[in-house]
């Protein structure tokens, strides 16, 4: 059987009414009034997480992925020629129909059934054109495409370029390399210029407006309060946000993107990042033709003209500067470093829907897609990694991995074997993202909350976690209540929040296997400090960080190297550090005083090897913050 | 349990044992290790490894190059499992050899011997994965908590041995005592460094500037009285083992034996820190960019040393491109055993070979006019020379990943979780 050409249940259930489906949501533009803030940090603890779940940033997340990832998806368009086939909307459930009476009649001998299928493939392009969305070849930028397009492919040449004024240390062999230290710190001394000179036109309008108006506000440092639902939980995170202009709070996701300098790291939580900073840039009007894109062409111009040039830039970072996967999980990760290709890719080459308003199929591929077990055949992901970005990932996988393909990367090995398709596969990726990047503190903790993904509740979402019973809870499975409050049914429209994309948890973790309530280790105190949330195996993000984390600074809020410390990746013993630094005094410790002062500042210029700097997939504990 | 050597040969094979079997096990190795310290005591020779992380083909390499257990002493310094794909089938076997040659095996806890941690990076997956369900990683984890939390080496010779196939003691061309050899995978020599004479060497004054001298002696790390220097077998020093490094709250040795080791690894205090922290090129402490644990700087080593008679701390938790990097005048090393780490960093795997004192346990070192060597309980040195202890000689032998063939293929791709 070919799962190309399966027809899955619900879109055919739901054609007949297809010419009045409702438009799917995108993301909503900003009203013209709209003032911006300085973006802060709110998921500060484990708990905070299924509070973030339920905010309109969580939502807008959704939202946004959603919309880029189906506008990637294979269309179907009638030929106005073929015979006997006039409209789409009659035709369409025709060939739907052919498919499904495919399993019903099985051929009596394999070669008939080829034939067979084969007539029918033949049959059926001659009623309809199938439009794929491959890579632009060469991913160089196009002449057609609009400006604003070209101008944020320019300013990642331009990022890409300061790698050549920041070459990596030669000294002793290393991870993390210190030296792109340097490289994030002319990013971020340029980055306000960097992005005037390349925002679309559309976006800097904004911060114009704000010029015009705004300036008084600003110089008497007017704080405005973020709007809360007034309920109490939401009152004790609130805070005073400082009002900002649009570039300003723009240019937190914007660098929130590309890696911690003081860790020397990069994973999925700054993809999350730059994916938003592309949400706001919509949000702001700022791509041409966003009002009356009715088929997802600009959509998916940012993901095929931005996203992955995006990402081959942050390819050459990792591998020019050694950057570690933040939080690794080894084999046992999807990727070390990446998500969204694995999603988009899937769409690239799942069913081809045939009105723009078809949700997102579930399952089956496009005809001629590679299958998915290609992807642990080289020849085959060289081939196709130019065109996919699910291969393309593979390909970085592949250059820089040595060993068995199932080995190193078992996850992405069993996803090969699926059988129902891209479409199950895209599915399976959304879920996934939801639960390992969007569900977990340590990847999450640094995302910013402003005007644009605000932390106020969105009153739509599905049941916030349950005060009480969630407090003591390991917050994956707050998250896992959260979302399993809405099964998904085929034909439930999108609606934005967390129960349409994501009904479960992985089973393998957070399964109704009730480990939750009979872990003998559950009621096992963590340590000193009686620190909850030890119990459940799910549970990566215990409410409580020891001292040390609590001195971290968040990176994406201030710069790392702002302190007065420099041994190491961050390694703080000055002034600054020993306040934060008194929880866990060492009391009578040896060597006298702890705080003895900032080491020398060559002390990681120079590079010492054997020093935390000199990691690759250094184990950071999960708790900190 | 009397299928221990066969669950050893299907281990070795790279096959899991049934669930039941690793209950046994599970059981038995608690009932081993509840018996031990939370700093074990051991005596060369002895191969010290680092981090293995389940990359179970390359422990056989490891295997291969440091000689068969029970025929090669082995101890390990933590971190079995996580990240790679054989974390199951690397501690269970591990820890069979632990229950079948007690006294030739010593484990002791990494960072990632942790129910917590083991959910974030790899191990619960793996379990999940290989028996679908929990139920083995409960098991795992709870021999986890009985893990001693360091070992002390005692009765190191500072002179290399011969290494196995050489005839005479090596040394250098000028003959020198050698200090330091490294070997490759083959066994040979790659590179001698001679052990300092007194009077050049500016490191090892150094070691001892601003230290006082001890004051207190005993049984090496004891912090009992008495002369330690005159402690049997223990001309060279004695050597800390410990997965991570130091912490602020334990000055003396002794003070890890006072810890209440059975639970599951806290996030913050001293039996945290000795398995989180670092080594770093700074002043005093630190804060640890992993968020537990801290980073500590040479002085610290330097006076823990002196205050506890030790020559050495070897510990691991930090990957090391050459396989073993020592830091601050020798007087700690961090060992790694996990070559081409995560299957792309390229680096070279460790290990560290002290070999036994001529003399022998029990028996009056030999006096050939060094200092530091015992004092045959007559504290002829004794504590008014406060020249540092001479470390013990170390044989580094360096391997690199197993090779890749003979690995096979899985027989079917297991439905991934998300996408059922």
């Amino acid at each position: 059987m070919d799962p190309t050409f399966k027809s899955p249940g619900p879109p055919a259930g739901s054609s007949s009414s297809r010419t009045t489906l409702p438009p799917l949501p995108k993301l909503e533009m900003l009203n013209p009034s709209h003032r911006f803030l300085r973006p802060a940090k709110r998921i500060n603890e484990g708990p905070d997480v299924s509070q973030f779940l339920t905010s309109k940033a969580y939502r807008d997340i959704g939202i946004w992925i959603l919309q880029l990832n189906h506008a990637l998806v294979p269309r179907s368009i009638q030929k106005s020629t073929a015979a006997g086939a006039p409209t789409t909307t009659t035709s369409t459930p025709e060939t739907k129909d052919e498919h499904k009476t495919e399993p019903s009649e099985p051929p009596k001998d394999a070669l008939a059934a080829k034939l067979q299928s084969l007539r029918k493939k033949k049959d059926e392009q001659s009623k309809e054109e199938i439009k794929t969305f491959p890579l632009p070849k060469g991913g160089e930028a196009k002449e057609e495409e609009p400006e604003s397009i070209q101008k944020l492919q320019r300013l990642l040449k331009k990022m890409e370029a300061i790698i050549d004024e920041a070459p990596p240390d030669p000294g002793p062999r290393r991870f993390g390399n210190v030296s792109f230290r340097t490289w994030y710190k002319i990013l971020e001394q340029r980055a306000d210029g960097l992005l005037r000179e390349y925002l679309p036109g559309g976006v800097l309008r904004w911060e114009q407006e704000k010029l015009n108006k705004g300036e008084g506000e600003e110089e008497d440092g007017t704080e405005t309060e973020t709007e809360g639902d007034g309920d109490g939980d939401n009152k004790a995170n609130e805070q005073k946000q400082e009002v900002v202009g649009a570039l300003e709070e723009l240019k937190a996701y914007f660098l929130g993107g590309f890696g911690s300098a003081q860790r020397l790291d990069y994973g999925t939580g700054h993809e999350l990042s730059f994916i938003m900073f592309l949400g706001g840039l919509w949000k702001m009007g700022g791509f041409e033709g966003e009002e009356n894109d009715e088929d997802g062409e600009v959509e998916r111009r940012i993901v095929l003209g931005v996203v992955e040039p995006y990402l081959r830039v942050i390819r050459r970072l990792i591998l020019t500067y050694t950057l570690e996967p933040a939080g690794s999980h080894g084999v046992w990760g999807l990727d070390d470093h990446s998500f969204v290709p694995y999603i988009f890719g899937s769409a690239q080459y799942t069913r081809p829907i045939s009105s723009p308003n078809e949700p997102t199929p579930l399952e089956g591929s496009v005809p001629n897609a590679p299958k998915p077990g290609d992807i642990t055949k080289p020849t085959a992901v060289e081939r196709y990694r130019t065109e996919n970005m699910y291969f393309s990932a593979i390909g970085f996988i592949n250059d820089v991995k040595k060993g068995p393909f199932w080995e190193h990367s078992p996850i992405l090995f069993d996803v090969s074997g699926i059988k129902d398709g891209w479409g199950k596969i895209n599915k399976g990726m959304i879920k996934m993202f939801n639960a390992e990047v969007l569900s977990k503190f340590p990847v999450v903790q640094h995302f910013p909350f402003g005007s644009l993904f605000q932390w106020e509740q969105d009153p739509e979402a599905g049941i916030p976690a349950q005060s009480v019973h969630m407090q003591n809870q390991p917050v994956a499975s707050a998250a896992s209540a959260a979302v399993t409050g809405s099964v998904e049914t085929p034909t439930e429209r999108p609606s934005g929040t967390a129960a349409h994309w994501a009904q479960t948890r992985a089973p393998g973790v957070a399964g109704g296997d009730g480990l939750g309530t009979t872990a003998p280790w559950a009621q096992k105190p963590l340590g000193t400090g009686g620190v909850p949330g030890t119990a459940a195996p799910w549970d990566e993000a215990p409410t409580r960080a020891p001292g040390a984390g609590a001195g971290m600074a968040p990176p994406m809020t201030a710069a790392p190297w702002a302190r007065p410390t420099g041994a190491g990746a961050g390694a703080g013993v000055g002034p600054s550090a020993a306040n934060r630094f008194t929880p866990y005094k060492p009391s009578g410790g040896p060597g006298g005083a702890p705080n003895t002062g900032p080491p020398p500042p060559e002390s990681f210029q120079s590079g010492t090897p054997g020093t935390a700097s000199n990691q690759f997939a250094v184990t950071k504990a999960p708790w900190a913050k | 349990m009397s299928d221990l050597d066969r669950a050893i040969a299907q281990l070795r094979a790279c096959r899991p044992i049934p669930e039941s079997d690793v209950r046994e096990l599970c059981h038995k190795a608690r009932e081993i290790l509840i018996e031990e310290g939370n700093v074990v005591t051991v005596n060369a020779p002895v191969t010290i490894c680092g981090d293995i992380h389940g990359q179970f083909h390359d422990l056989m390499e490891l295997f291969r190059v440091g000689g068969d257990p029970p025929d090669t002493n082995y101890l390990f310094m933590g971190d079995f499992v996580d990240r790679g794909f054989y974390s199951l089938e690397t501690f269970l076997l591990l820890l069979c050899l632990k229950v079948r040659y007690p006294d030739r095996m010593t484990l002791i806890r990494g960072n990632h011997e942790s129910r917590q941690i083991t959910t974030v990076y790899g191990f619960y997956d793996e379990c999940y994965r290989k028996y679908g369900s929990a139920n083995v990683w409960r098991y795992c984890c709870d021999v986890f908590d009985y893990l001693a939390l360091g070992a002390i080496v005692l009765g190191a010779s500072n002179t290399i041995s011969p290494s196995a196939g050489e005839s005479s003691i090596p040394t250098t061309p000028e003959g020198d005592e050698v200090e330091i050899e490294v070997c490759n995978a083959q066994g040979e020599v790659m590179s001698r460094f001679p052990r300092p004479t007194k009077g050049t060497n500016n490191d090892l004054q150094s070691r001892t500037n601003g230290i006082p001298p001890p004051s207190n002696t005993g049984p090496p790390g004891s912090g009992a009285s008495g002369s330690s220097r005159g402690t049997v077998g223990n001309p060279a020093g004695a050597v800390l083992c410990v997965h991570g490094g130091l912490s602020p709250l334990i000055d003396k040795v002794d003070k890890i034996r006072l810890l209440d080791r059975k639970q599951e690894v806290p996030h913050e205090g001293a039996m945290c820190d000795l398995l989180w922290s670092d080594p770093d090129e700074i002043d005093g402490w630190g804060l640890s960019p992993r968020g537990a644990g801290f980073l500590f700087g040479a002085d610290i080593v330097k006076v823990f040393n002196h205050r506890n008679d030790l020559s050495l701390i070897a510990r691991a938790h930090q990957l090391v491109m050459e396989g073993f990097k020592e830091m601050f005048d020798a007087s700690i090393v961090t060992v790694w055993s996990a070559p081409n780490y995560c299957y792309r960093c390229g680096n070279v795997a460790a290990l560290l070979e002290l070999s036994e004192d001529d003399s022998g346990w029990g028996v009056l070192a030999r006096s050939n006019g060094d200092v530091n060597r015992s004092d045959g309980g007559g504290g002829g040195l004794g504590d008014s020379d406060p020249q540092p202890m001479k470390g013990p000689a170390r044989r580094y032998r360096v391997f690199q990943a197993a090779p890749q063939d003979s690995r096979g293929m899985p027989a079917k791709k297991p439905v991934a979780d998300y996408f059922l």
